[in-house]
C-alpha cells in the first residue's frame, strides 16, 4: 500500500515510528495529484509550496522530538469556500476568481496549529449551490469510481480528492447535504457536525443558519480526529456553541450494543432506489446482530423539508451574496454606464445561472407582501421538523436512513432540471434544518458499481455516538478506502 | 404563481439576457410551486430563542488591517479608497 | 386657512464606545481614510459580526433615560439594500423587537417652565455606513469605510410635535441627555447626531395628513428650517387644490430647499429578515436595573429643579443645564452657600462663559474652582470690591492659582468706603456740575446715577457706589 492510500491514523503512526517523513507523505499525495488530477479535477488550487513548507516544519518537529498532533503531516484538502490567508479562495465562482483573503478561517488556523498539511483548495458547486459539482465556474469534478459520473456536491472536490488518494482528509461544508451527499457518491466518510460546534468564521456564507464545516476521510477514526481539531467555541462566531468537547478519535468504542436505532418510514418510500433500500436495510441487520435494536419512528413533515430548505437557504443566500458587487473584491465587469449598471453587469457576468436562480428565489420570498407566505412559513416548518426529531429521539438513540435516494448520476444528467437536481438532497436537508449532526458511511456498491451511503443521524452534540456506531459498522464491512480505479 | 422575473432580477441587481428570461421565468415558477407545498401553520412565530442567549463581545480594541491589505483585492483604488462610478444621490 | 403641522423625528446618534459595533476596530472620528477597518467591518466574504456589549448597555441606558420599556429579549435583523458605502449590502439593525420601546420625554416648551410629553416609539441599535467622497477633479466617487460599523442608536419619536420650536426643544433635550449619560459625543460638525424628519399638515380637527420624510438633516437649526419649509410646501400644494404624496425628500440646507428623492412607488424593498449570524440578545433583569441605577439626574429634570427650587428663570436654568460639567460646577458653587444663587448664574453665564468662548476652552481647562468663584462673588456682595473690580479679579483667578483675596490685595482693588476720602471726591464732582444739582432739586432725581458715575471715575472705580450715593444725597441737601 502506498502512502497516499493510507489513513491518517496509520500515517501518523508511521511518522511517530520514523518509518517515513512528512515530506514523503506530502510528495506521495502530490504525485497522485499529478497523475489523477487531469482526470478527476478535485482542486481549484493545488498548494504545493504551502504544503511542502508545512511538511518540512513537521519533519523538524519530529527530529526535535516534539509531541505531534494526530493530524501532523497529514495532507488535507480544504473546500474553496473556506478562507486561506494568502491563498486563492474562489468559491468556484468567476465572481471570486482572483480573491486572496487577508485572513484565515478559524478552522484553517486550527488545522495549521495542529500541523496538518493543506494540500489544495477543493472544487465545489459555485458558492456551494448544487448537488453535483457541475456548477463550478472552473471545472467539473469527476467521480473517482467512474469519471462519467458526478462526485456529488457541493463539496465534490473534497470528497473526490479523498476518494482518489489526492488527500488523506478534507474539509467540506454542508448546508443541505453538501458533505454527506458527495461522501456517499464517492464512497468516503463524511460528517455534518451539529450546528454551532464548528466555527463558521472564514467560511464564505451560503445560508448562515444552516452552513456547517465538516470533515471527510477514508475512515471513521480519521474523520473523528479531524472533527476533534476543528470543533470548539470560537468567539469570532456568535453562533458558535458555548460548551466543552472531548477528544473524539481515540475514544471510539465501535460498539452498538443496546443502541436503539430509529427507522423512519418516510425515508424508505417510493422515491428511494430499491437497491439502496436493501443495502441500508442489510446494514441495519448487521448492526442488530451486533446488539442494536430497531425502533420505527416517524418524521411526518419530511415531505415539506425540501420546500422549507429552499426558502430559508435561498433567502439567506440572497442577502449573503449581495456583497459581491464589484466594489471591494473579486470580479468587476467592464464598460458600465453608472453604478447600478456596474452592479448589474458585474453580478450577471460573475454569477452562474444556479446562483442567480437561488438569489432570485431568496429575493422573492423576502420581498414585500410575500414574507409571511414563504419565509415565515418555512421558519415555522423548521421548528416543526426540529420538534419531530426531538420526539423521535425520545424513542431511539440514532436514526438510520439512506444518504441519498440514488447513487451518483451521470454528468449532465440533471443540469437542465433544477428540481430533479434538488431532489438529491431529500434525505439530507432535514438534518440541517434541525441543526443535528449526521454522518454518511459507505455501505456497499450498487449494480452500476457505484458506492451507496448510509446516513446516521443523532441528537445535537451526539458526534461521539455517531463515531461509535459508524466505527462499529466500519469494522463489520471491512473498512473503506481509495476508489478502486485510483489505487496505486 | 406568476413571477415578475424582471422585477425580482432588478431587486437582486441582476440583469437577465432576453433569450434567458423565459427559461428563468419557467424555472422560478416551478421552484416557487414546490415551495408553495408548505401548508399554512398555526402558532406564533418569533425568531428569538432566549434559551440560547448570545455571548457579547467586550469593548476591547483589536488591531485593524493595514490599508494595503484591506484594499489588495479591490478592482480599482485611488488615494487610499475604493473607486466606484460617480454616485449622485 | 389655518393649518396644523405634525412632526415625527428619527434621531441617529453615534455611540462613543471604544470599538465598533460588530468588530474590534477603533471607533474614532477623523482617522486617515480606510485605516480603522478590518475584514469584518468591510464585509469581506466569510467574516461574521460579534456584538459589542457596551452598545447594548448604552442603548438600554438611553432607554431608561427616555422612560422606555426595556425588552429583555430582542433580536437583530438585516435591512437589505445596495449602496457602495454599505459593504455587506445589508445593514444590521433591529426590526420588530428593538431593545427599547414605548417611552416618552418631557420637553420644556416655554419659558414659564411648561413641559410637553413627546412619545418615544422605540430605540434600536444598528451599524453606521461608510462615507462617499466626491472630488470634482475625478469622474468617480471614493469610498472610505472607516465609519462602517460605528455603533448607532436610532431614537424614533411619535408624531407628537406640532411646531418647529417643539421639535427643536425635543432635539436639544435628546442631545443633552446623550451627553449627560455620556454615551455620545454629539458633535454635530462630525455628524455624530443626524435626524430624519417626518412632516405632515392638516386642518385643525381633521385627521393627520400624508407625511413626507426628509433624510439626513445634520443640524438642529437645519431641522427647524427644513420643517418650516416642508410644512409651507405642503400647505401650498393643498391650497392650490393638490394632494400630498407620501415620498422621501432630500433637505439641502445650503439652498434652503428640499427635493424629491423617491416616491412611495420607488421606495426601497428592504427585505428585512432576522440576522442569522447573531443569536438572541438576552439581558437579565438585574443588569437592566443596574443600568437604571447608574443614570445621573437628567438635564430635563435638572432644568425643572433649577427653576423650581433655585427660582432661576428658564433662560438661566436652560443654559446652566446644557452640559453636565457646567451644571455640576454651578451646583458646587451653590453648595458653598456664601453668595446669591442668581449671582452665581449671572457670573457663570456672563463673564465666565465669555472668557471660555473667547479662548475656546471648557471649565475643566481653567484654574477656576467653585470656591474661588463664590469667594469673589461674596466680596462683591459684601461691598469689598465693585462689580467692575470683580471682572478684573475673575480674569486673574481663572488662569492662576491665586485666590480672589490675593488679587484684590495685590491690585489694590478694595473699594473705598472711607467717607472722608470719598467726601472730597463728591465735593469736587458737585462743584463741577451745578446744573445737575439744580436738576436734582427740580425733581429729576435720576441724575444721581450720572453723578455716581463721575465720582466712580475720579475714584478710579474703587469708590463704593452705595456710600457715594449716600454722600451725594447728603451734600446736595446741604447745598
Ligand atoms: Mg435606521
Ligand atoms: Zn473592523
Amino acid at each position: 500500500m502506498e502512502l497516499f492510500e493510507m489513513t491518517a491514523a496509520s500515517l501518523s503512526e508511521k511518522l511517530r515510528k520514523k518509518e517515513c517523513s512528512a515530506v514523503e507523505i506530502t510528495r506521495s499525495a502530490l504525485t497522485q495529484i499529478e497523475k489523477k488530477e487531469e482526470q478527476i479535477g478535485s482542486f481549484v488550487t493545488v498548494c504545493e509550496e504551502r504544503a511542502l513548507k508545512k511538511a518540512e516544519e513537521v519533519d523538524k518537529k519530529i527530529a526535535a522530538g516534539e509531541q505531534l498532533s494526530p493530524l501532523a503531516g497529514i495532507p488535507v484538502g480544504v473546500k474553496d469556500n473556506i478562507c486561506t490567508e494568502g491563498t486563492l479562495t474562489t468559491c468556484s465562482s468567476k465572481m471570486l476568481y482572483n480573491f486572496v483573503p487577508p485572513y484565515n478561517a478559524t478552522v484553517v488556523d486550527k488545522l495549521e496549529n495542529a500541523d496538518a498539511v493543506i494540500i489544495g483548495k477543493c472544487n465545489m458547486d459555485e458558492f456551494a449551490m448544487g448537488s453535483s459539482c457541475e456548477t463550478s465556474y472552473f471545472k467539473k469534478t469527476k467521480n473517482p469510481w467512474n469519471p462519467d459520473y458526478v462526485p456529488g456536491g457541493s463539496s465534490g472536490g473534497s470528497a473526490s480528492c479523498v476518494s482518489a488518494g489526492e488527500a488523506v482528509l478534507a474539509l467540506g461544508s454542508d448546508t443541505g447535504g453538501s458533505i454527506r451527499l458527495p461522501a456517499s457518491y464517492c464512497g468516503v466518510v463524511g460528517l455534518k457536525p451539529t450546528y454551532g460546534s464548528v466555527s463558521r468564521y472564514g467560511l464564505v456564507a451560503f445560508a448562515s443558519s444552516l452552513d456547517q464545516i465538516g470533515p471527510l476521510g477514508r475512515s471513521v477514526e480519521d474523520v473523528a480526529n479531524l472533527y476533534a481539531v476543528i470543533c470548539g467555541r470560537d468567539p469570532m462566531d456568535a453562533t458558535s456553541a458555548v460548551r466543552e468537547y472531548g477528544a473524539f478519535g481515540s475514544q471510539i468504542s465501535r460498539s452498538v450494543k443496546g443502541l436503539r436505532i430509529g427507522i423512519p418510514k418516510e425515508y424508505f418510500g417510493d422515491g428511494v432506489d430499491p437497491e439502496i433500500k436493501s443495502a441500508v436495510m442489510n446494514s441495519i441487520d448487521m448492526l442488530v446482530k451486533e446488539g442494536a435494536e430497531t425502533v420505527s419512528v416517524s418524521l411526518p413533515s419530511t415531505d415539506y423539508a425540501l420546500s422549507a430548505y429552499y426558502i430559508i437557504s435561498s433567502a439567506e443566500a440572497s442577502s449573503n451574496l449581495a456583497r459581491f458587487d464589484g466594489v471591494k473584491y473579486g470580479y468587476r465587469a467592464e464598460g458600465y454606464a453608472n453604478l447600478t449598471d456596474m452592479y448589474e453587469k458585474t453580478r450577471s457576468e460573475g454569477f452562474g445561472d444556479e446562483v442567480k436562480r437561488r438569489i432570485m428565489l431568496g429575493t422573492f420570498v423576502l420581498s414585500s407582501g410575500f414574507y409571511d407566505a414563504y419565509y415565515k412559513r418555512a421558519k415555522q416548518m423548521q421548528q416543526k421538523i426540529a420538534q419531530e426529531y426531538a420526539e423521535a429521539f425520545s424513542q431511539c438513540d440514532l436514526i438510520l436512513t439512506p444518504t441519498s435516494p440514488s447513487t451518483a448520476f451521470q454528468i449532465g444528467e440533471r443540469t437542465d432540471d433544477p428540481l430533479k437536481m434538488y431532489a438529491a438532497d431529500i434525505c439530507t436537508v432535514t438534518v440541517n434544518i434541525a441543526g443535528l449532526p449526521a454522518i454518511s458511511v459507505p455501505c456497499g456498491t450498487a449494480s452500476n458499481g457505484l458506492p451507496i451511503g448510509l446516513q446516521m443521524i443523532g441528537p445535537k452534540f451526539s458526534e461521539q455516538l455517531l463515531f461509535n456506531a459508524a466505527g462499529c459498522f466500519e469494522n463489520l464491512c471491512g473498512g473503506f478506502g481509495v476508489a478502486p480505479a485510483m489505487r496505486g | 404563481m406568476q413571477i415578475d422575473i424582471q422585477h425580482i432580477a432588478k431587486l437582486s441587481r441582476l440583469s437577465i439576457e432576453n433569450e434567458k428570461v423565459e427559461k428563468f421565468q419557467k424555472e422560478m415558477e416551478n421552484i416557487v410551486a414546490m415551495c408553495e407545498k408548505l401548508p399554512p401553520m398555526d402558532g406564533d412565530y418569533t425568531a428569538v430563542d432566549p434559551s440560547k442567549p448570545m455571548r457579547l463581545r467586550r469593548d476591547d480594541v483589536r488591531p485593524s488591517l493595514k490599508r494595503e491589505q484591506l484594499l489588495q483585492n479591490a478592482p480599482q483604488t485611488q488615494a487610499g479608497c475604493v473607486v466606484v462610478p460617480k454616485v449622485v444621490e | 386657512m389655518n393649518y396644523e403641522m405634525t412632526i415625527g423625528l428619527e434621531v441617529h446618534a453615534e455611540l462613543n464606545t471604544a470599538t465598533k459595533i460588530y468588530c474590534g476596530c477603533k471607533n474614532a472620528f477623523g482617522a486617515e481614510v480606510n485605516s480603522n477597518c478590518c475584514p469584518i467591518c468591510t464585509g469581506m466574504p466569510g467574516t461574521l459580526p460579534t456584538l459589542n456589549e457596551k452598545v447594548v448597555e448604552y442603548a438600554v441606558k438611553m432607554g431608561h433615560a427616555l422612560n422606555c420599556k426595556i425588552n429583555p429579549v430582542s433580536k437583530q435583523d438585516r435591512k437589505n439594500y445596495f449602496y457602495p458605502d454599505l459593504p455587506k449590502a445589508y445593514q444590521i439593525s433591529q426590526f420588530d423587537i428593538p431593545l427599547c420601546e414605548n417611552g416618552y420625554l418631557d420637553v420644556m416648551v416655554d419659558e414659564k417652565g411648561n413641559t410637553k410629553r413627546i412619545g418615544v416609539t422605540r430605540i434600536h441599535i444598528e451599524e453606521d455606513a461608510g462615507k462617499l467622497l466626491h472630488d470634482e477633479s475625478f469622474a468617480g466617487s471614493l469610498v472610505d469605510f472607516n465609519r462602517c460599523g460605528v455603533p448607532l442608536i436610532e431614537i424614533v419619536s411619535e408624531p407628537d410635535m406640532h411646531s418647529s420650536a417643539e421639535a427643536k426643544a425635543y432635539l436639544e433635550t435628546i442631545k443633552s441627555i446623550l451627553q449627560y449619560i455620556d454615551i455620545s459625543d454629539c458633535k454635530m460638525q462630525e455628524g455624530s447626531i443626524r435626524c430624519d424628519i417626518n412632516v405632515s399638515v392638516c386642518r385643525p380637527g381633521e385627521p393627520m395628513g400624508t407625511r413626507c420624510e426628509m433624510k439626513n438633516v445634520n443640524t438642529f437649526s437645519g431641522a427647524v428650517r427644513a420643517i418650516e419649509y416642508e410644512a409651507k410646501r405642503q400647505i401650498e400644494v393643498l391650497e392650490a387644490g393638490g394632494v400630498i404624496h407620501q415620498e422621501t425628500r432630500r433637505w439641502d440646507d445650503a439652498k434652503g430647499q428640499n427635493f424629491l428623492l423617491r416616491s412611495k412607488e420607488d421606495s426601497h424593498d428592504y427585505r428585512y429578515f432576522p440576522e442569522p449570524d447573531l443569536l438572541t440578545i438576552v439581558i437579565d433583569e438585574e443588569k437592566i436595573w443596574r443600568l437604571k441605577d447608574e443614570l445621573p439626574e437628567l438635564p430635563n429634570q435638572k432644568l425643572k429643579r433649577y427653576m423650581e427650587s433655585y427660582g432661576l428663570p428658564h433662560f438661566d436654568a436652560n443654559l446652566l443645564t446644557e452640559n453636565p460639567d457646567k451644571a455640576a460646577f454651578f451646583e458646587s458653587c451653590v453648595d458653598k452657600n456664601n453668595c446669591k444663587t442668581k449671582n452665581i448664574s449671572n457670573w457663570l453665564l456672563g463673564d465666565v462663559s465669555r472668557i471660555l468662548n473667547e479662548k475656546n476652552l471648557s471649565l475643566a481647562d481653567t484654574a477656576l474652582t467653585p470656591e474661588k468663584l463664590t469667594d469673589m462673588i461674596a466680596l462683591i456682595e459684601k461691598g469689598t470690591i465693585s462689580v467692575t473690580a470683580g471682572k478684573t479679579v475673575l480674569e486673574e483667578i481663572i488662569f492662576s492659582e491665586k485666590t480672589p483675596e490675593q488679587v484684590v490685595k495685590e491690585k489694590g482693588l478694595a473699594q473705598i468706603s472711607d467717607t472722608g476720602a470719598l467726601a472730597a471726591i463728591v465735593q469736587s464732582v458737585l462743584e463741577a456740575n451745578p446744573k445737575s444739582i439744580a436738576d436734582y432739586k427740580g425733581g429729576k432725581t435720576n441724575v444721581i446715577g450720572f453723578l455716581i458715575g463721575q465720582c466712580m471715575r475720579q475714584s478710579k472705580g474703587q469708590g463704593n457706589p452705595a456710600v457715594l450715593k449716600e454722600l451725594i444725597e447728603k451734600q446736595i441737601e446741604n447745598c
